[in-house]
């Protein structure tokens, strides 16, 4: 069995400023991960590195035994949508949405591929299951949600694929904890299968015995895996 | 000459150029690009047309056919030359522009080149017939290039709503980074939307070529008369330009009806002018913060 | 004594070791196989080494040093009558050889100047052949350019993409010709009528830029250029039949022999483009073209909000300059008597934007190359035929796609791209494992101890080549005195090492036995035992330190 993710020696950055330092990464099918570190130490670059969103970057990706990650300098996001085809589904940071599509649209835009836009219908319901308040708006521009559903709908529009990775960043940032807990809790409850879920987070007690591994992240390196149980950080 | 034949000519020529303006818009919308190539998109067409009529068959959906494809090859061909090295540049509005203006200026000029300055003219596609409504004569060309144009909207429309391709594209107008995030590539999705406005360009062009003639500079009024209408409409909104391209056909009629035919172009651009001071964004300028990267 | 012979790294070349102390006798050992010590500066060298390459081009800026101080010479003649210096001199002295030498901060007025002075004495050396051309296309070369710095200063400076500006002119040049046809009127008049023209021009045209943004604003001037054009060529006053309006007075008069004419007409336009240089420098670099840098594009609001009044600069800009370009109008009818339709023709904008993008938008050098470059392609090389402007739009494109801002755009777009890489390279060059890395090394306030972790790791590395069975034996053999290179080195470097957890023996008087002890390293603090093993005689117990510092090394 490959591994999902197979990180080797990769360093990242922008410009002349070095973000991540030769960092090694497995991350093994069926796998929950969280990654917890202070802003600024570069959760969000590791993740952006994966998808090649970074300025440069060197190093070896591997997802599902294929090469993702090479020595590129090009302008970041070249080439990005060949690398998210390839079976990652991406929720970052911020909410990068599309505010003139309705939430409906936007969920379809999360069906890339070929399989996933010929039962998106399916999907759809799938992903109405898991965030339940999504149901009554689907026509609804996403420009006037709040910043809870808006949220809600850049994660469904991640869960629309058959993703190998799912790479969430923050999902918690700038929700009330309520909110952020019942995402949190979405995304726990999701059924990985065969997949694996990398969650960058903050908030080391969302995370907290529910994730397989939680890996402290300090200064652009990995900083010793602790169990899940153990609370890095506290 | 009576009013109801004014609406008719101010209807028909909205049609050829709101397809331009509504090239341009999207084109600008989904792209971030300027195309002022769509003069040389529009006689490549024409010529793409000509040469077919000429050299393989005349009969009309193969003409038009042919004028749709050379618009659309063109359309790529600039996307492949100035969009896809440019689009992740410095500078790229200002170079984009000036990059389509040189791509004109070549192609036209290569287009003289190996055509000759004289004008070429193309079959009547939709041959010599008219039917009398209400008491007006409709020629078979204008009920034909309404038809056709409506007909082409429309597609292009239902394209943009239903399909695959189409959510993309609407995706990359809001968000290009977002949308890079769910697969979209920047540069294929440009390959499209080229290809899709410079099919309408074609179109435009075997149409407006049923009255007027097919020469290397020909593209130019409608270029500038498409811009204008896609300006005053809210670049970026198809409802807007076909709303901008009515009224400007109407101003264009009623001036030409009661003014004269040399007074057009300043009662239209005194239209444009105050349509822009009244709203800076145009008519349907909804899409203030959309390409604001 | 086990013996655990620690794998050693590269095979060294084995010697044989003659104790210098072989003829007094008082060598334990004669001769002894040891290993040939490689050269211990090599580790340094190369750990020390610059590994990343290095090229020639620097960041300094290059300065000509000329012989001679001059500095107060040049510092007291000023330009009259204002009290700016003639050049950026800086008087030095040579530090070598103490001579008084000058340095020019400043070049570029020196530059001007001599390409000026090659367009002034230009004429006399023009083949006798195409001195006909040359001349017509010098005049015309003069005019465009002044056309294209004003229009810089309006793109450039007060950042309004109008392409309207050909426009301007040809209005301005059409109603002079007009008014001095009908009325009489001498050519001196007809520039200053122009300049009133194009002033009102540029205030009608400006109204829309202060609601309209960037390219709202360049595509209504590219259909206010058209509607130009439509109303002029249709309208019968303005000569529709005859592709033009001519009869205006000017200033080259008929009566003088053709090279005469031609000879004003180039010196005309010439002045003209200085004019238009000097208009350029007035408002580009004083006050007005300040306020503007502190507004560049998209940092408006910032600028506003620091109390620059962006838009009145600019529009100022933009009706200044306009006036300025109606001037040039009222010239080019004084010139040629008249004008033609082509002035508002579509490739005229096409070739002017040509123009300035050649050279890069925004200045004065950039919008005069690229009309130089144009107007040499398009009027000399007259015998090409349509290729002319074909190879003018692949230069366009060319630089559209190659270069950021034309051709005075290079070095800046070089300097930064070489910026960016340079960056990227120190980054990726930084090396794994062993030394401190970068962040951690600015939070140590020491950095002798830094320095020092690189050292010893270094010569731990070199130390860790040299351990090998052979020099294991020679110390089991010999514990104490002299001993062969290799094995010599080591041991120096086993006995400097810190008090703390250093090894010793601790002596039994009472059973004459020897056991390993470690120093605590803090004074009233006692050793501890680190093995319960005791050793017969001195000699086993010096090699079991031994044997145990290299485990120790080996494992660092």
């Amino acid at each position: 069995m490959t591994d999902v993710l197979r990180i080797d020696g990769l360093s990242a950055g922008y410009g002349p400023l070095r973000v991540i330092h030769d960092l090694d990464l497995v991350i093994r099918p069926g796998e929950r991960l969280g990654i917890v570190g202070l802003n600024g130490h570069g959760k969000t670059t590791l993740l952006y590195a994966i998808a090649g969103l970074t300025g440069w970057q060197r190093g070896s990706i591997l997802l599902n035994g294929v090469q993702i990650g090479r020595t590129r300098s090009q302008g970041p996001g070249r080439y990005t949508h060949q690398i998210v085809r390839k079976g990652l589904a991406i929720m970052p940071q911020g909410d990068e949405i599309f505010t003139g599509l309705t939430v409906e649209e936007h969920l379809d835009s999360g069906a890339f591929t070929r399989e996933a836009w010929r039962d998106r219908k399916a999907r759809k319901e799938r992903v109405l299951d898991l965030f339940e308040p999504l149901r009554k708006l689907m026509k609804t521009p996403v420009g006037r949600l709040s910043g809870g559903e808006r949220r809600m709908v850049s994660i469904g529009r991640g869960l629309m694929t058959d993703a190998k990775l799912y790479l969430v960043d923050e999902p918690s940032l700038g929700l009330a904890p309520k909110i952020g807990q019942s995402v949190m809790e979405a995304l726990l409850a999701l059924d990985l299968k065969e997949s694996a879920m990398f969650i960058a987070e903050q908030n080391v007690a969302l995370l907290e015995g529910r994730v397989d591994r939680v890996i402290g992240m300090h200064a652009g390196k990995l900083k010793g895996e602790a169990s899940a149980t153990l609370g890095v950080g506290s | 000459m009576d009013i109801t034949f004014v609406i008719i000519n101010a209807i028909v020529v909205a049609s050829i150029y709101g397809l331009l303006a509504v090239a341009v818009s999207i084109t600008w919308s989904s792209l971030g690009l300027i195309n002022l190539g769509y003069g040389f998109v529009f006689s490549f067409a024409g010529y793409c047309a000509y040469v077919v009529a000429e050299n393989v068959s005349e009969f009309p959906a193969v003409v038009a056919a042919a004028g749709i494809l050379g618009g659309a090859l063109a359309g790529v061909m600039i996307c492949l030359l100035v969009f896809i090295p440019l689009h992740d540049k410095p500078n790229f509005t200002t170079r984009g522009m000036i990059g389509t203006l040189a791509i004109s200026l070549i192609g036209s000029q290569a287009l003289l080149m190996y055509f000759g300055p004289r004008a070429k003219s193309l079959p009547e596609i939709f041959g010599f017939w008219s039917v009398k409504i209400f008491g007006t004569v409709l020629t078979s060309d204008k009920i034909g290039i309404v038809v056709c144009s409506i007909i082409m909207l429309i597609v292009v429309v239902m394209w943009m709503r239903g399909s695959r391709r189409g959510l993309e594209i609407r995706a990359m107008m809001m968000n290009p980074h977002a949308a890079s995030i769910v697969g979209i590539g920047i540069r294929s999705t440009g390959i499209y939307v080229m290809a899709m406005t410079g099919a309408m360009a074609g179109l435009a062009a075997v149409l407006l070529s049923q009255t007027y003639y097919i020469a290397p500079f020909s593209g130019l009024t409608p270029l500038i008369k498409g811009v204008s209408i896609a300006l005053c409409g809210g670049l970026g909104s198809v409802s807007g330009a076909v709303i901008a391209a009515v009224i400007l056909g109407l101003t264009e009629a009623i001036t030409s009806r009661y003014l004269g035919g040399q007074y057009v172009l300043i009662t239209q651009f005194l239209v444009i002018i105050t349509i822009l001071i009244v709203r800076p964004r145009g008519i349907a300028g909804l899409l203030d913060k959309a390409r604001e990267q | 004594m086990t013996d655990t012979t620690p794998e050693t790294g590269p095979k060294l070349a084995p010697t044989t070791w003659v104790n210098p102390l072989t003829p007094w006798g008082t060598a334990g050992q004669d001769d002894v196989t040891s290993v040939q010590a490689p050269d211990p500066r090599q580790p340094w060298d190369e750990n020390t080494a610059y590994k990343a390459k290095t090229y020639k081009v620097g960041r300094l800026k290059h300065y000509i040093v000329w012989p001679a101080h001059g500095a107060k010479l040049w510092d007291r003649w000023r330009w009259w009558p204002t009290r700016r210096n003639l050049l950026h001199i800086k008087g030095l002295y040579n530090r070598k050889t103490l001579k008084a030498e000058k340095k020019i901060l400043d070049r570029r007025p020196v530059y001007w100047a001599i390409c000026l002075l090659l367009l002034a004495i230009a004429p006399f050396f023009f083949p006798e052949s195409m001195e006909n051309t040359l001349l017509s296309a010098g005049a015309i070369f003069g005019i465009f350019a002044a056309i294209n710095v004003c229009w810089t200063l309006i793109v450039g400076t007060a950042s309004i993409f109008s392409l309207a500006s050909y426009a301007v002119v040809g209005v301005a040049a059409f109603l002079t010709t007009w008014l001095s046809a009908n009325m009489g009127l001498p050519w001196y008049t007809l520039p200053l009528i122009g300049a009133f023209m194009g002033l009102a021009m540029g205030a009608i045209i400006a109204i829309p830029a202060l609601r309209l943004d960037g390219f709202y604003y360049a595509l209504l001037t590219l259909g206010l250029n058209e509607l130009c054009r439509v109303f002029f060529t249709t309208s019968s006053e303005f000569g529709s039949a005859s592709g033009g309006l001519y009869g205006a007075d000017t200033y080259i008069s008929d009566q003088w022999e053709p090279y005469a004419q031609s000879l004003t007409g180039y010196y005309g336009a010439f002045l003209l483009m200085i004019a238009s240089l000097f208009l350029f420098r007035f408002i580009n670099g004083k006050r007005l073209g300040r306020i503007l840098r502190m507004a560049p594009e998209k940092r408006e609001a910032f600028a506003e909000a620091c109390g620059v009044d962006y838009r009145r600069a600019r529009v100022t800009i933009f009706v200044l300059t306009s006036a300025a370009l109606g001037f040039i109008g009222g010239f080019y009818a004084a010139q040629f008597g008249g004008v033609a339709f082509q002035i508002f023709s579509f490739d005229t904008v096409l070739l002017g934007l040509a123009m300035i993008t050649i050279g890069g938008i925004g200045k004065a050098e950039g919008a005069i190359l690229g009309t130089l470059v144009v107007t040499v392609l398009d009027k000399v090389m007259i015998d090409w035929g349509p290729i002319r402007h074909f190879s003018i739009g692949l230069i366009m494109l060319g630089v559209v796609l190659f270069l950021s801002n034309g051709y005075f755009g290079i070095k800046k777009q070089f300097n930064a791209w070489r910026d960016k890489k340079r960056g990227e390279w120190r980054s990726i060059r930084s090396e794994k494992g062993g030394e401190a890395l970068p962040e951690e090394a600015t939070e140590q306030d020491d950095k002798d101890e830094l320095f020092f972790r690189r050292f010893d790791k270094m010569q731990r590395d070199y130390l860790k080549g040299l351990i090998c069975p052979e020099i294991i034996e020679e110390h089991r053999r010999q514990p104490l005195g002299q001993h062969s290179e290799a094995l010599e080195r080591v041991c120096y470097y086993f006995r400097r090492a810190p008090m703390e957890d250093k090894y010793a023996l601790h002596h039994d008087h009472a059973k004459d036995r020897y056991k390993i002890i470690a120093f605590s390293g803090k004074r009233g603090v006692s050793p501890r035992v680190v093995d319960d093993r005791e050793y017969d005689n001195v000699g086993d117990a010096y090699h079991a330190i031994f044997i145990r510092r290299v485990h120790d090394l080996m494992e660092s």
